[in-house]
């Protein structure tokens, strides 16, 4: 087992104080310490297992368990696993989530306003890629919504699920997280498609400093998520955002997307729809797609992979 | 729903005037330049990804941002609020009228969205039904499926975060679906209609009639 249990809400907010803080006060955020404070719930609470089915399922579990027991859970919640043996992606395509990894699930209760939550799914991706970038894989980049590639091929993933707890009625994100770390083998179905950091920087690396780094990035972009909320209402809110929101300006610097000729599809291994080139993203972050005879489309939910060049 | 329904008074209504009309409003506030006349046909979207546009109906300039809305059904323009032309209007303001002409299957459905229960989509996003509902449909057939307040539904997908949506309305069956999975759904757009099971007769005497009625009238 990893020493995971090294990971825990002490340690993130050490290292949110002497690390995070300090590269962002390197950037142009001003008020970084005060969006760190506004996401300082995300890891509040960090729970590790050697080993776990399915780290949502888990979450569920301990939703309902809590609520049951007359408590609730604490928002921010963090849970690891050093392996998950029925772990899955989307459309339950399987997931290889053996030790060497970091895989969880972060549950954070729905108090966002309706305009901000298209944001939520940008984060992860953004996190984890400013991660790999500071433990040198300066190539990682996103692929909408959120996959995580590195020489093309896929290094993390992640996924959003609803869910609404039974006693209480309270609606949850829970965001699922796999990033391949320190697994350097995968089997023969994704040998072309995944790749682990271990295997681009051909060094191990400490699963242990690589979590706190993405956690405490999760943090920053969660805290900027509530931190533009309440900029937002001071201006008098509305039914839509739109501006420019500084997560989707930072998720354009890191997304290798926009340009690329991609095949579009809801589930777009199974069902692939079309081919078209990325134009640009709206306000929102759906995806504007053109296609070969000028016209556009604008697509918010779905998937691409990017055609060959 | 009352058990009694005057068939003669809501033929008569979509006999004398099958058409649907759709009310355009500003999507946000800024200057409108209108771009078509009253009269003017319209075209609706199209394209199998609807990726074609319709017509250009109007141009709203915000910020030095012009935003043309085009039109999402045919019809003709039947009325135009001319006095907005090159003026600001706020969000919601109504600014023309489509007269959509009305098939023999979007009467049905008209005169059933007034029957049934409908369940609106709470989001802009993609739909399909959850897994428990889905499996009961293959086995069966929605019209078979029955439903009450509570259940999980139907699954929205908005930007990779799938969200489960949960019934709210009348128990009875799915009688109606208005969304296709993989294909985006308006906020506010139906997404189903259910219809109380004791009712069943009655919907079915409905679609008979409407059918019976158009296909002599045609």
């Amino acid at each position: 087992m990893d020493n995971l249990t090294l990971l825990s809400p002490f340690t993130l907010d050490d290292y949110v104080v002497t690390v995070e803080l300090p590269l962002r006060k390197q950037g142009c955020s001003p008020d970084s310490a005060m969006v760190l404070r506004y996401g300082a719930y995300v890891g509040s609470v960090v729970l590790v297992y050697p080993s776990l089915g399915r780290a949502m399922d888990t979450a569920r579990e301990h939703i309902s368990s809590r609520e049951e027991s007359g408590r609730s859970v604490a928002n921010g919640s963090v849970i690891l696993a050093s392996s998950l043996s029925l772990s899955k992606g989307r459309f339950c395509r399987s997931w290889y989530a053996p030790p060497g990894g970091l895989w969880g699930c972060l549950i954070l209760a729905d108090t966002f306003l309706a305009p901000f939550r298209n944001f939520l799914p940008l984060i992860p991706g953004i996190a984890c890629c400013e991660a790999l970038q500071q433990f040198g894989a300066s190539e990682a980049a996103i692929r909408w919504v959120n996959d995580v590639l590195i020489q093309g091929r896929k290094q993390a993933g992640f996924l959003i699920e609803g869910f609404r707890s039974p006693v209480y009625g309270e609606q949850y994100h829970l965001l699922g997280f796999g990033l391949n770390l320190n697994n350097s083998t995968f089997p023969a179905e994704l040998q072309e498609s995944a790749i682990s950091l271990t295997q681009v920087l051909g060094h191990p690396i400490d699963t242990v400093s690589f979590g706190l780094s993405f956690l405490a990035k999760m943090r920053y972009y969660i805290g900027l998520l509530l931190y533009e909320e309440e900029r937002w209402l001071a201006r008098g809110g509305g039914d839509t955002y739109e501006e420019e929101h500084p997560i989707l300006k930072r998720w354009k610097e890191l997304s290798d997307t926009l340009g690329k000729r991609v095949l579009f599809g809801y589930d777009v291994m199974e069902n692939p729809q079309y081919e078209a080139v990325v134009h640009g993203v709206t306000t929102d972050g759906g995806l504007i797609l053109q296609h070969d005879d000028g016209s556009t489309s604008v697509e918010n939910s779905g998937e691409v992979r990017y055609c060959r060049e | 729903m009352s058990d009694e329904i005057d068939f003669d008074e809501i033929l008569g209504k979509y006999h004398s005037d099958p058409y649907e009309y759709v009310d355009i409003f500003a999507s946000h506030t800024g200057k409108v330049r209108f771009l078509v006349e009253e009269g003017s046909s319209i075209e609706a979207v199209s394209g199998e990804w609807k990726h074609i546009p319709g017509t250009a109906l109007f141009e709203i300039t915000r910020e030095r941002n012009p935003k043309k809305v085009t039109a999402l059904t045919n019809g003709v323009v039947s009325s135009l609020c001319s006095e907005h032309e090159g003026c600001f209007v706020e969000a919601g303001e109504k600014l023309m009228t489509i007269r959509h002409p009305l098939k023999k299957k979007e009467i049905i459905e008209s005169i059933l969205k007034e029957v049934l229960f409908i369940f609106h989509a709470p989001e802009r996003a993609k739909y399909f039904f959850s897994l428990d509902v889905q499996s009961r449909i293959e086995k069966k057939s929605a019209r078979e499926v029955s439903i009450k307040p509570g259940d999980e539904i139907i699954i929205m997908s908005l930007m990779k975060r799938d969200t489960p949506v949960y019934y709210s309305g009348e128990k009875g069956v799915i009688h109606s679906v208005y969304f296709t999975p993989g294909v985006s759904v308006d906020q506010g757009a139906p997404l189903i209609g259910v219809c109380p099971v004791d009712k069943l007769p009655l919907i079915k005497k409905i679609i008979t009639r409407v059918k019976a009625d158009w296909d002599k009238k045609e």
